[in-house]
């Protein structure tokens, strides 16, 4: 693994700032990642062994994902959307698991840790990096038990909703009296008046040659007339 | 586990804590010690004690005494120079100096350690003159009984660099003092810095091995700095010409010495115009004529803890700040007083 402040900087400008909460993610993957005991999850030996459990979309979220090397297409990292600032580390090969939890009172400590610096963001980034483990993070030992359908890996199963007809992946689906369900159709959406539309240049293709010539051919066509 | 039973079921059993009379103006301690099998003599005491109840207690794997939690905490704390007895008393250790010097308190460690739920430790100001045998800080868990690993966790904070309270030792400083100033150099006033200095130093258990006098020349300064140290003074105390008028050349004769590091100007009232300055390792310490008139200054929050071998610079002057006001009482009780006690 690359030292904290090579970390940082590489973290930061995938993220697009540097904050205090990229700090304690850096150290909070940093940590995670020596308790289940794998030195590089990024290598291609290791970041098949690797499961990160997110619990909040924030900064931190960001500067675990990127030090750790989850992706959330690799099916390397999960969003469990709790608010809280803690992320799971599990090594599948050993099954070990270790939560991460930060703690509130490092946000009180910050002006004890880096009294030289009066505005608050820059005076907690400073002291984030100087509090030891044990002020910035509570761990817990954990067990995961993860499903067969959340493990990386290809599709493992497809299933239509009876309803809308949309497939559905993974066993996320939902059995309702009987039927089976995409979950828009058994628990609601975030979203509302849903209404299917067509919008302009709809056969935009990121191969656009046949498309451009095609094009050009009726164009010249309508000149010809 | 916590069971609590009847007062009345309790004779045979063992106290599970130590048990707290308090007499006031007279008495407060331990009535009753941990381990203590309940007697029926004993239960028109404890109910003139407010206890009808006492508990039992069954510990988990990962539940821990309040006595066993101060034994690891206070093991946590300690660092060198300070020691403590397994023995406590109503679940709190004391933690004592084994040694006279200048106590360290690891300011931020405390806070942290402090922060975690169910356990405490109060220390005296950081940067007190302590003496061998005197109590620095106390710890105790707040419950009776609790979970194991917070205690861990408050110790390991505790336990960074080196614990929270340790006790430097100050070395024997051999100092230099140059007294400067044309009123004194050519005797139209006496001097009276020497013997002030002399004192403050002797108190600390260092000597003033050399004194010269200076006039307001830069060059003769200079010549008195580097001859002090040439005959092996570890220490340079400088008093007069640190103002700002045109005749205040100290500051000069210092930068001229070789001091590589200068730095000018403390946070404390008396002692604004305060200066030290580094030649190799030996600190030089620029005292303004504030040392004349008060009994108290900079000078005596910064010289025990220079001769305890922390590097003053910079953010050690400026963080004098906070607390770093004399009130100028008529009768002055430093150390027991506000004065340099905020940092």
């Amino acid at each position: 693994m690359q030292d904290f402040d090579t970390l940082l900087k590489n973290s930061a400008e995938a993220h697009g700032h540097l904050c205090p909460g990229q700090v304690v993610g850096v150290r909070m993957a940093m940590l995670g990642c020596r308790l289940i005991d794998l030195d590089e999850p990024t290598s291609h030996k290791q970041i098949k062994k690797l499961i990160v459990y997110v619990e909040m979309d924030r900064c931190t979220g960001d500067a675990v994902a990127y030090v750790t090397g989850v992706k959330l297409g690799r099916r390397s990292l999960k969003f469990m959307d709790y608010g809280i600032m803690a992320a799971t580390f599990v090594n599948l090969e050993t099954n070990n698991a270790f939560r991460v939890i930060s703690t509130e009172e490092a946000r009180d400590l910050a002006p004890v840790y880096a009294p030289e610096i009066p505005e608050k963001y820059p005076q907690q980034l400073e002291a984030y990096k100087r509090m030891p483990d044990s002020v910035l993070f509570r761990v817990q030992k954990v067990r995961v038990d993860m499903s067969e359908y959340d493990m990386p890996g290809p599709t493992r199963k497809k299933v239509s909703c009876s309803r809308c007809g949309q497939m559905v992946r993974d066993n996320r689906e939902v059995l309702q009296n009987g039927h089976i369900l995409c979950k828009p159709c058994a628990q609601g959406v975030y979203f509302s008046e849903a209404e299917e539309i067509t919008w302009p240049n709809m056969n935009w293709t990121p191969v656009q040659k046949e498309q451009q010539l095609f094009d050009a051919t009726k164009a010249l066509r309508h000149e010809g007339k | 586990m916590i069971k609590t039973i009847k007062l009345k079921d309790a004779v045979g059993m063992k106290l599970a804590h130590d048990i707290t009379e308090i007499r006031p103006g007279e008495f407060k301690g331990a009535a009753f010690r941990k381990g203590h099998t309940v007697c029926n003599e004993d239960l028109c005491r404890l109910q003139k004690l407010g206890k009808n109840h006492l508990y039992l207690i069954d510990l988990e794997a990962d539940e821990i005494h309040e006595n066993e939690a101060a034994a690891i905490m206070a093991e946590a704390l300690a660092g060198n120079g300070v020691v403590w007895k397994n023995e406590p008393r109503e679940g709190k250790i004391g933690l004592k100096a084994d040694r006279d010097g200048l106590l360290m308190v690891n300011v931020s460690a405390l806070a942290a350690f402090n922060m975690v739920e169910e356990v405490m430790c109060a220390t005296l100001h950081n940067h007190t003159m302590v003496k061998a045998g005197e109590l620095v800080a106390a710890t105790r868990a707040i419950p009776l009984v609790m979970k194991r690993a917070p205690i861990e966790r408050a110790a390991a904070i505790a336990g960074q660099n080196g614990g929270v309270v340790s006790v430097r030792p100050l070395r024997k400083g051999k100092a230099g003092l140059i007294i400067t100033g044309n009123e004194v150099y050519h005797g139209l006033i006496e001097d009276r810095f020497a013997p002030i200095l002399i004192r403050k130093l002797t108190d600390l258990g260092s000597e003033a091995d050399r004194i010269s006098f200076a006039p307001d020349d830069t060059e003769i300064i200079r010549q008195a700095i580097c001859t002090h140290i040439e005959r092996g003074c570890d220490l340079i105390l400088l008093s007069g010409g640190m103002s700002v008028d045109p005749d205040d050349v100290t500051r000069k004769g210092i930068r001229l010495a070789g001091a590589d590091e200068i730095h000018y100007g403390a946070a404390a009232l008396p002692g604004a115009m305060f200066l030290v300055a580094y030649i190799g390792k030996v600190p030089l310490i620029g005292v303004p004529a504030c040392g004349l008139h008060h009994r108290t200054t900079v000078l005596d929050l910064v010289l025990p803890r220079i001769l305890a071998g922390e590097k003053i610079g910079k953010k050690e002057l400026a963080f004098l700040g906070h607390g770093g006001l004399c009130q100028d009482c008529p009768e002055c009780t430093y150390p027991h007083c506000a004065f340099g006690k905020g940092n």
